[in-house]
């Protein structure tokens, strides 16, 4: 665990309100969680198989796939996987030789990565900004990156990843103060 | 009927004695008219088809375990171990913030960062606590990933190890005992308590064979619950509460005739013929709190 989290955990410890909370990071970064937390709340998710088995991927969902390794050391680096002698090498890379599992996800659509800033996401899409206000609602993550499936009229939400420092522009730091400013998004 | 899935890895029936008493959770469910199955990591899309969950594959908030704890949490499922204590077990840093925040007799105990690493800090640990001290990491289990070191340059060589995966230690004085309580509590209530014998030349219950990836364990001596010291089992449960009302496998020195909790571990070891010994109720117990 990061510095961040012992900040958090400690704060917590003494009895301050912290955002985000170590249960809430420890959930969001772990896909098959997040997913079946923000369908509990309404979120549209992509359906999403555990497994280390490349034959029951296929069986259950084709190809192309998202996956995403649940091993204790990469969980949400993702790999799309278009033909079924890259599924077998990734898969088999990925679970540490089948040692651990990983979630895998049909690729429907468009797969986008949309940057949340306290669930505020600038993008035109209706759908994906109602979406990064509802999962930032649920997981209080304040900057994060929103990987989001777009097929025709609807979307999906597939996963959520860190945003580095140095993916975090001027511009983006414009809007974060915006929001800041006008007291939003931090214990609302 | 209650329908159990009892969550388990292949290295779980590795050790014959651990197998056996898996074996008689099986037996004990079954004979109480519950069903009773193991599921593996492939699995667990069937844990909606379940009442309630079992864990006894080795748990951490990074490993399979905890997917498995939270969904069936999520789900509304009765399950052991849950996610909360899941994640407090497993940090042993948001362990002993929680024994000071409520006042658990501890060994005494400070948390190190990464940054904290100079020469002048390692003094004054090694002033403050005497030489030999313990380090650890926040996810030990096992005995793994917990040194004694006598010198800043072993300091520095097992830190450096122990940073990949976390940026705090713990850093613990050294308190050698010939052996290590370990009491098993369930939802409040004791349910075995027994000695992990430090093996010969050992200081901490499984040590390492040279050049080896195995460890060679010390003795399990279990005592009858009435026959263990009564202020031993109210540290025990007292620590147990911070944590949670599951099933948990406190670990206690005793110095000087008082008692200082080591850790609190969730997904305590169960094998037969050691734990269960004395008290071969805990399988009946453990499955009646999960059908409940």
């Amino acid at each position: 665990m990061k510095t961040g989290y012992y900040v958090s955990l400690h704060a917590e410890i003494l009895g301050d309100r912290v955002i985000p909370s170590t249960k809430d990071c420890v959930d969001a970064y772990r896909v098959p969680i997040l997913l079946l937390r923000a369908a509990k709340r309404g979120v549209p998710t992509i359906p999403f198989l555990i497994t280390d088995s490349p034959k029951r991927i296929i069986q259950e969902f084709g190809l192309p796939v998202i996956v995403f390794p649940l091993s204790p050391f990469t969980f949400n680096r993702l790999t799309v996987i278009k033909s079924r002698s890259t599924l077998y090498k990734s898969i088999k890379k990925l679970s540490f030789n089948h040692r651990y599992t990983v979630c895998a996800q049909p690729l429907y659509g468009e797969l986008i990565s949309c940057k949340s800033f306290f669930g505020y996401c600038h993008r035109k899409d209706l759908d994906v900004k109602d979406t990064a206000r509802r999962v930032y609602q649920i997981f209080r993550i304040p900057l994060c990156k929103l990987l989001i499936q777009k097929s025709r009229d609807s979307i999906y939400l597939c996963g959520l990843q860190p945003l580095n420092l140095d993916e975090i522009t001027v511009s983006d730091l414009v809007k974060i103060s915006r929001i800041l400013s006008r007291g939003e998004g931090l214990f609302d | 009927m209650t329908r159990i899935a009892c969550f388990v890895e292949k290295y779980n029936f590795q050790h014959a004695r651990e197998a056996e008493a898996l074996h008689l959770f099986k037996l004990t469910a079954e004979q109480m008219g519950h069903k009773f199955d193991f599921i593996f990591k492939s699995d667990l899309s069937e844990i909606p088809n379940y009442d309630a969950v079992f864990i006894r594959a080795t748990t951490d908030p990074l490993y399979t375990s905890y997917l498995v704890s939270k969904t069936a949490w999520e789900l509304g499922l009765r399950v052991i171990d849950d996610p909360n204590s899941i994640r407090i077990c497993a940090n042993k840093i948001h362990q002993y913030e929680l024994f000071e925040k409520h006042n658990i007799p501890h060994i005494p105990t400070l948390i190190i960062s990464r940054d904290e690493i100079h020469h002048k800090q390692i003094q004054e640990l090694f002033d403050l606590f005497g030489r030999p001290i313990v380090l650890k990491a926040p996810y030990t289990s096992f005995s793994k990933y917990v040194e004694k070191v006598s010198c800043e340059t072993s300091f520095r060589h097992f830190a450096r190890r122990f940073f990949r995966r976390s940026d705090m230690l713990v850093v613990q004085k050294f308190m050698p005992t010939r052996f290590d309580w370990r009491v098993g509590v369930l939802n409040d209530e004791i349910l075995y308590v027994c000695k992990y014998m430090m093996p010969n030349g050992g200081w901490k219950h499984g040590v390492k064979r040279k050049g080896k990836n195995s460890f060679r364990w010390g003795r399990t001596v279990t005592l009858k619950k009435i026959n263990a010291p009564s202020k031993l089992k109210e540290t025990a449960l007292k620590a147990c509460r911070i944590v949670g009302h599951g099933l948990y496998g406190v670990d206690i020195k005793e110095v000087n005739g008082e008692y200082v909790v080591v850790e609190v571990n969730d997904n305590p070891s169960i094998y037969r013929g050691y734990e269960d010994r004395w008290d071969r109720d805990i399988y009946v117990k453990i499955i009646k709190y999960l059908a409940t």
